[in-house]
This record gives C-alpha cells, structure tokens and sequence, in this order.
C-alpha cells in the first residue's frame, strides 16, 4: 500500500490556517513544515489552540550545529483535515538563544520546555516553571551540554536555592509533612519522585520529579542510522514495545517514497493489539495489587501470560519482538498459526471478559475508584493527556482513528470503534481500558481470520533516505499517543540527523500532580498508576557532560557522612 | 477440681502447642490463598527432585520466615526512642502469650477457669495490639506514624465489634469464665447466639488480623510496610512470633466462646481442628475476594454492621437471660 497527500496541502494550510509563514514545505502524509519567525511562536499556538482546537504533540528543538538552532512545534489538525500535522520551525540564533515560551499558553510544554533547556540550552522566556526537568533540581550549571557542535553561552543565573526544595517548603516543615512517594517505593515499581504534602491524610499539594532511568536512547539512535535505530527503539519500553517499533517504521517511512505490503500492514496491526492487549491486562493487575488485591494482580498476569504465548508463537520472543522493518516486517505469519492463534485468541477473549467485568463491577474496587483522581476534560485538553487518560475525560483522541500509524487500520476493513467514557476519574480509565482489550481482541481476530485464509510478501526493499527530509510518525501506544519526529541528514544518507521521541507517559505523568491534589493519602498509588506511568519511556534521555570533562566522585563513606550529616540538620 | 500439676504441665506445654497451631494455622492460610491466586505456594509434599535440598514438606514454612529474621542484623535507627522501640515487640509477644495462657484447649482448662478470664484474656489481647501500636510511634518514621494512626482508629472500632460479640455470649450464660461458657450445654437460642456473636466475631478478627479488606495500617503500596517499616531482624521477628500466637488465640477464643463445647474435652479435639480451618477459609476467602478498603470506608462498613449485628445480638442475649 502506497501513502497518499493531499497535493494542494499547503494551498490548504495558506487559505485555512495560517498565510503569513515563511516557508511552506509539504511533507508526506498531509504534514506540512512552516518556517515563521521565533516572536511568533506563542501567538500562533494561542491562534492554533483557542481557534482550531489543536493539539500540541510536542516542542523540541535541534541542533544545526554553525547555523544555530531550530524550535519546533508540531500541532495536530486532524479535527481540521484528514491526518493534518503542522509542524512550527523557527530559527534561533546562536548568540542569543531565546524564544518565547509556549508553555505560558499553555500548561502541557511545560515538560517538553524544560527539556529543550536542558538538552541544548536554549532559554524559553516566560517559561512558568524553569527547573532542571531530568537534572537533579539542585545541579548547578542551567545547562548539561548535549551540544552537538557548538558551545552554550546561554546562562540563567535562576538557579536558587528556594526553587529546588521540593514544593517550596522549608526543611523543618517537610520532616512533618512531606510524604516522597519515590524514587524507589513498593506502590510504583519505576523509579520517580512524587513529593505529596500531607495533612492528615490528605493531600493538599503535589510535585513530581523524573530522571532516574536516563539512558540516551536519541542519541543512540541517531548514531546508529535507520536500519539498527529500530531495534533501539524497540527499547524505549519493555511493554510497549511494539508501539514503538512501529511509530519508528511508520517515521522512516515517511521520510522516502515508502510502499509496504498489505499482508505486513496486517501483521503490524496484529503485533500492536496483542500488545495494546498484555499492557491493559498488566495495568488491571497492578491496579489490583496497588489497592491491595494480590488475586486480580494474579489472575489477570495469569491470562497476559496466554497472550504473551501467542506473541511468542508469532515472533519469536516475549518482549522486544525485532519483526519491524522499513517496508514490512521481517517474519511472515503462517495461515496454519493464524489458525491456531485465532482459537486461543477466541477462549481467551471470553475469559477476559469474565474476569474483566468482575473487576469493573466488584463493590470495593469500585469504592476505591469512583471519584478518585478526577480529571475533567478541560483539564485534560489544557494539560496536554493522551491516550485513555484522556479517553476517559471524555474526550474523543485515537490516533488509530485520527492519524492512523502505517498499519491496518481502515474503518472499510477492519471494525473496530474508539471508546470513551465520562466518569472522569479512575473507574473511568479502569472501564476504558477494559472495553479497548475487548475492541483489541476483536481486532487482532479480524487480523488473524485475514492472515488464514491469504498469502502473500511481507517486506519491500526500502529506498534511499533523501537528504533532509522530515517526518513525523505517530501511533497509539497503550499509554496514548507517540510521536516519532525524524530529521534526514544532509551528509549521509544512512543517518538521521536527529531524532526525538515524545512518549505518552511524558504527557499523562506531567498531569499526576494535578490529579492528586485533595485526595486521600491511600489513593495516590491509585492515582499515579491510574495513568499507566512507563517511566522507562519518560526519562529516555541522558545528558553527558561534553563540556568540563571533570567529574566528582564520591566514595561510599563520603556519601554515607553526606546523608547522615543532611538527616541531622 | 483439677490437679494443680497437671494444671502447670499444662502451661508449659501449651505454648509450643500454640505455636505449632499457630504456624500451621498460617500455613494452611497461605497456601489456601494461592491456591485461589494460581499459584502453588508452600509445598506440602516436596517435588521428588528438590527433596534433598529443600525436604519432604514446607509445612512450616511460615516459622521458617521467622526464623531467618532472627539471624539478621536487627536496626535501631537513631532518631528513634530506643527504650520503647527495642522493648515493644517483646512485650507485645509476651502478652500474646498469656493470653493464650487463658484461652482453653481441648483437654487443658489452662487458667481459663480464673474468676473473669474472659475479661483478663480480652485485655491482654488489647495489650498485646496497643504495644504493636506503641513501638512504631517510637520509631520516627512517617510511614509508621500514619501506620500506627491507621491501625489505632481500626483497632477501635474493630475492638467494639470484639467486645460486644464476646460479653454478649457472657450475658446470655451469665458467666464471665471461659471455661464455663465453653462446656456450657447448647439450646436453640444459645445456638442462634453463636451465629450472629459468631459473625460479629469474625468481623472483629478480619480487623485484628488484618485480613483484606482491612490491612490498611500494612498497606504496602502506600506506605511501604505501615507501623513495621523501621523494624528488622531479631525484631521483627518477635512481631511476626506475636501475630502467630494471636491468629492462635483468637481463631482458639472463638471455638471456645461460640462453639462450646468444642474447647472442653481433649475427645473434641478433632472437631476442634476441623473447626478452626472453616475459620480460617472463611477468612481466606475474604481476604482472596477483596482489596483494600480506605480507613475511612473501613470505619463506615464496621459501623454500618456493628451497629446492626450487636442489636440483634443483645436483643437475643437479653432474651436468653430474662425470658429463658
């Protein structure tokens, strides 16, 4: 199947959205580049969001290296025209590295904000929140080089010591006080802060804190080009995996003239909902055993263990699966395994929804998470949610539906539908998720009844990567959306010049603290996990000091002194 | 009148007796609860190639846990009030233990005979749970402060269903010693009595043993390991020691005070065992059935029932007294 555009795309964007660009360049797939000016960043997101409703996917910026910088923001359209993605680029000089902030437009940059910051030093003005986001708050210098060939001069000097005590409290009042759920606690198996305020039981203020799985995942990718970059990416995540393999498959491919065969396309969709359907069902088991029932936890990783069997079956292995390729997959699916899959699929789906409905339905589940971590929709448009979080707010975003990834996912095709719910809270997100395994199941027996009964190839060569060429790849992670942004670099044609990945657990972590203000202490465990946190996928970045080359070390005994002498303070 | 050395001989022997049940009693709990869980849990009989290594049975494996923290390094952290964190879990066990010294077995009265057991055996029980209260305070950490809270405003509530259910039985056969009430004879009425005191029983003990949906002040996806966070080694042990002696006294408290006389002749003995595992899967299957309540929710439920079931109760035990 070959991925159609819009030729008169830009037309459209010039007469509907926004004439006064640049530079207008089409991209594949309906995404259109406009080159504007920095000043005009903000004005045009507030343009962008109050008028159009659009989505912000992600801000990042990248390195030109001699040229300066360039700050992108992507914008989702797809409300506005079939599979529409604006992507904003301003340039930045080197001297003067400052643009105006989004994030004071809207809450959702924040992150992404403060990551650009770090990353490459730029300095977003006006930003709400200026504190290291991967960095320990309390690191000295505003910027970790991740420069690629230049030197920062950009210095903040705002770095005091008021702003990285956790909430702004004073220290003797946090020893009353201050709950640090994190980084390493028996209710969220990742490692991450969140400072809870407590009085009494209940919470009155919250912040959160990530950076401790920083692993330069980017980096590694753009150092490896297109063809090892895949199983790289396949790494971001243990569970979501595929997610990812196929949002980068989906990115490479647009940047070059991509074809993928039909067979493949109905391989990935497979691949994807088997493991939309072990993520639902592990996210059901942890929420059980977060509230304190180790037997739902039990049986539902009892039947995530039969899907992981099928997944196994199909390729190979259990968890990063190494089938995604440019062009197709890498293995074919016999129609005598698809068979066969699709009668363990059919118990399967049956047991699910058994067990399933006793969760959603049981009183005391229910007691625990009715009204829990309530989220209304402008709360999660505002603050930028994604997937079921959102989903449950009631609010109508699949990228499945809007902005389908390079799989099969044709309404002609294949049935399937995008849930929604309105309680807003907890139940919400517990009951969506439950009615998408069940739509899951339905997909992934539509996939297997095709894969039966057909043959055919499932891989086309892929062609050269023109140089700087941009793409922008998404794709419904169990999480939520994941975006993939790809840059060709002009010199070589194997290697991206850059590479940035905005996972779903970046956007539904940013809005935990939200939702966790005047709740019960016994809930916050329910409300972190409510949004299904991957922190693996949040802190993918890691940051190497380039610059100094000094490194301070200290000894065990050194550490153990530096604490002890902290705790008696 | 029975021999005061048989009476001696029998204290000695009761507390090994104690433990032993107590340690089966929790075997029998946690395997029964995976079981339900899909899992296997301690292997009654060992897989034929793992016996030299790891035995014929895991039967006690539950002391076996205990055991181990015993030879572990025991923490005391500084900040802590040292007298009242060291001594705690000692005399907390200590009291568990007498406790069990007033509650009758099969063929042993044990002091159960005393002028008001059933008040000194109610009372040592509560010692015994305010020390597992106390120790925690001392230790300074958040989390077994909001631990010991949690458990302070259970532990009231789930004391009252306790009380109301025992005394109301005590009224009914106007005795306040246990030894009494457990040879007692069984009526119609006595027997209805037992089953709705029973009920409340039970409920009193899913709070004293934090049995899902009550181990909130444990809860350890909220904070950690509740009111035994900053304990370790030698102990914690001694804490876990006491909750085997408890689960002893009270599933044996309530044999003899609702299921006479199932506690007075060493002939009953294995009605008595019988008995005491239906106790146990009752609370297995609460425990394997339910997650856990918020401390509020538990104090709204134990309300709603205690209010309901100590009616009856008194209403029934009331009758007993004056109209029968």
């Amino acid at each position: 199947m070959k991925f159609s555009a819009d030729p008169n795309i830009v037309d459209f964007v010039k007469k509907e959205i926004y004439a006064d660009g640049l530079e207008y360049t089409p991209l594949r797939e309906n995404r259109v580049a406009i080159k504007v000016k920095p000043e005009e960043l903000d004005k045009l997101a507030e343009l962008f969001m109050k008028k159009f409703e659009a989505r912000l996917i992600h801000a990042t910026a990248v390195d030109l290296e001699v040229q300066g910088f360039e700050v992108l923001n992507i914008y989702d359209f797809s409300k506005v025209k079939e599979r529409l993605v604006v992507i904003l680029k301003a340039k930045v000089d080197k001297d003067n590295p400052s643009f105006p902030s989004v994030a004071k437009v809207t809450w959702q940059a924040t992150w992404a904000e403060r990551e650009i910051k770090e990353l490459l030093g730029l300095n977003p003005v006006g930003i709400p929140d200026p504190r290291h986001q991967f960095l320990p708050h309390e690191w000295p210098n505003a910027v970790e080089s991740g420069l690629t060939g230049g030197q920062y001069k950009f210095e903040s000097g705002s770095q005091t010591k008021e702003m990285y005590l956790p909430l702004k409290m004073p220290i003797e009042e946090s020893y009353q006080s201050l709950i640090p759920i994190g980084p390493y606690h028996p209710g969220v198996i990742e490692g991450q802060i969140v400072y809870v305020k407590v009085e009494g039981e209940q919470v009155v203020a919250a912040d959160i804190k990530t950076g401790f799985h920083h692993r330069g995942i980017m980096k590694l990718i753009e150092r490896r080009g297109y063809n090892k970059g895949v199983f790289v990416a396949e790494r971001v995540c243990g569970i979501c995996s595929a997610a990812h393999g196929l949002t980068y498959v989906t990115c490479a491919e647009n940047l070059y003239d991509a074809e993928v065969p039909d067979r493949a396309m109905y391989i990935r969709t497979l691949l994807v909902e088997l493991n939309r359907m072990h993520s639902h069902l592990l996210w059901v088991g942890v929420v059980a055993d977060v509230i304190g029932w180790k037997t739902g936890f039990m049986l539902t990783w009892g039947l995530r263990e039969r899907v992981m069997d099928i997944i196994e079956a199909i390729t190979g292995n259990r968890v990063n699966y190494g089938i995604w390729r440019m062009g197709g997959v890498s293995r074919d699916v016999s129609q005598e395994l698809a068979a066969k899959a699709r009668r363990t699929v059919d118990a399967l789906k049956e047991e699910c929804g058994k067990l399933l409905t006793l969760v959603a339905e049981h009183p005391v589940v229910k007691s625990r998470l009715i009204g829990v971590g309530p989220l209304t929709k402008a709360q999660a448009f505002d603050g930028g949610a994604v997937g079921p979080v959102a989903r449950a707010s009631n609010w109508k975003i699949d990228v499945r539906a809007d902005n389908p990834p390079h799989a099969m996912y044709d309404p002609k095709v294949i049935s399937w539908e995008v849930i929604t719910d309105d309680n807003c809270d907890t139940y919400g997100r517990t009951l969506v998720r439950v009615k998408e395994l069940l739509v899951s199941c339905g997909i992934v027996s539509q996939c297997l009844d095709y894969l039966a009964k057909t043959t055919g190839e499932v891989r086309i060569k892929p062609k050269t990567v023109p140089a700087g060429a941009e793409a922008v790849g998404l794709n419904e992670a169990p999480r939520g959306e994941l975006a993939y942004y790809m840059r060709a670099s002009e010199k070589d044609s194997n290697l991206p010049h850059a590479i940035r990945i905005r996972t779903p657990s970046y956007r539904n972590n940013a809005i935990i603290p939200l939702m966790l203000v005047g709740s019960n202490l016994a809930d916050v465990p329910v409300v972190m996990g409510s949004t299904d946190q991957c922190l693996a996928c949040t802190d993918r970045v890691e940051i190497i000091d380039e610059k100094t080359g000094s490194r301070k070390s200290l000894t065990w005994d050194m550490l153990v002194n530096l604490s002890r002498r902290l705790s008696k303070q | 009148m029975i021999d005061p050395i048989f009476t001696i001989v029998s204290l000695v022997l009761i507390i090994p007796i104690a433990l032993f049940l107590g340690v089966i009693y929790q075997y029998f709990f946690r395997k029964l609860s995976a079981r339900f869980q899909w899992r296997v849990g301690p292997m009654l009989r060992m897989y034929g190639d793992l016996k030299p290594l790891l035995g014929t049975t895991r039967l006690l494996q539950p002391l076996y846990d205990i055991l181990k923290l015993f030879g572990k390094k025991t923490v005391v952290p500084e900040v802590s009030r040292k007298k009242l964190f060291v001594s705690s879990p000692y005399l907390s066990l200590l009291f568990a233990i007498l406790a069990v010294l007033f509650i009758p077995f099969p063929g042993m009265p044990l002091l159960s005979e005393a002028p008001y057991s059933l008040i000194i055996a109610s009372y040592l029980l509560i010692a015994s749970i305010l020390f597992t209260i106390l120790g925690p305070v001392a230790s300074g950490s958040p989390w077994a402060a909001i631990g010991a809270r949690r458990e302070v405003e259970l532990f009231l509530v789930s004391e009252l269903g306790f009380v109301l259910s025992v005394f109301s039985v005590a009224i009914a056969r106007q005795t306040l010693v246990i030894w009494e009430i457990s040879k007692g004879e069984q009526t119609l009425y006595l027997a209805l009595l037992s089953v709705t005191a029973g009920a409340l029983m039970l409920a009193a003990m899913m709070g004293k043993l934090h049995i899902k949906p009550f181990d909130m002040p444990e809860a350890e996806a909220e904070i950690v390991a509740g009111p035994y966070t900053e304990y370790s080694g030698k102990l914690l042990g001694t804490y876990y020691l006491t909750k085997v002696f408890m689960l002893y006294a009270l599933v044996g408290l309530f044999i003899s005070v609702f299921l006479p006389p199932l506690a007075s002749s060493i002939l009953w003995l294995p009605l008595y065992i019988v008995a005491a595992l239906l106790i146990l899967f009752l609370l297995t299957a609460v425990q394997v059935l339910n997650p856990r309540y918020r401390i509020k929710n538990a104090i709204n439920w134990y309300l709603k029932v205690l209010a309901i079931l100590a009616v009856v109760n008194f209403v029934i035990a009331v009758y007993i007294w004056l109209v029968l």
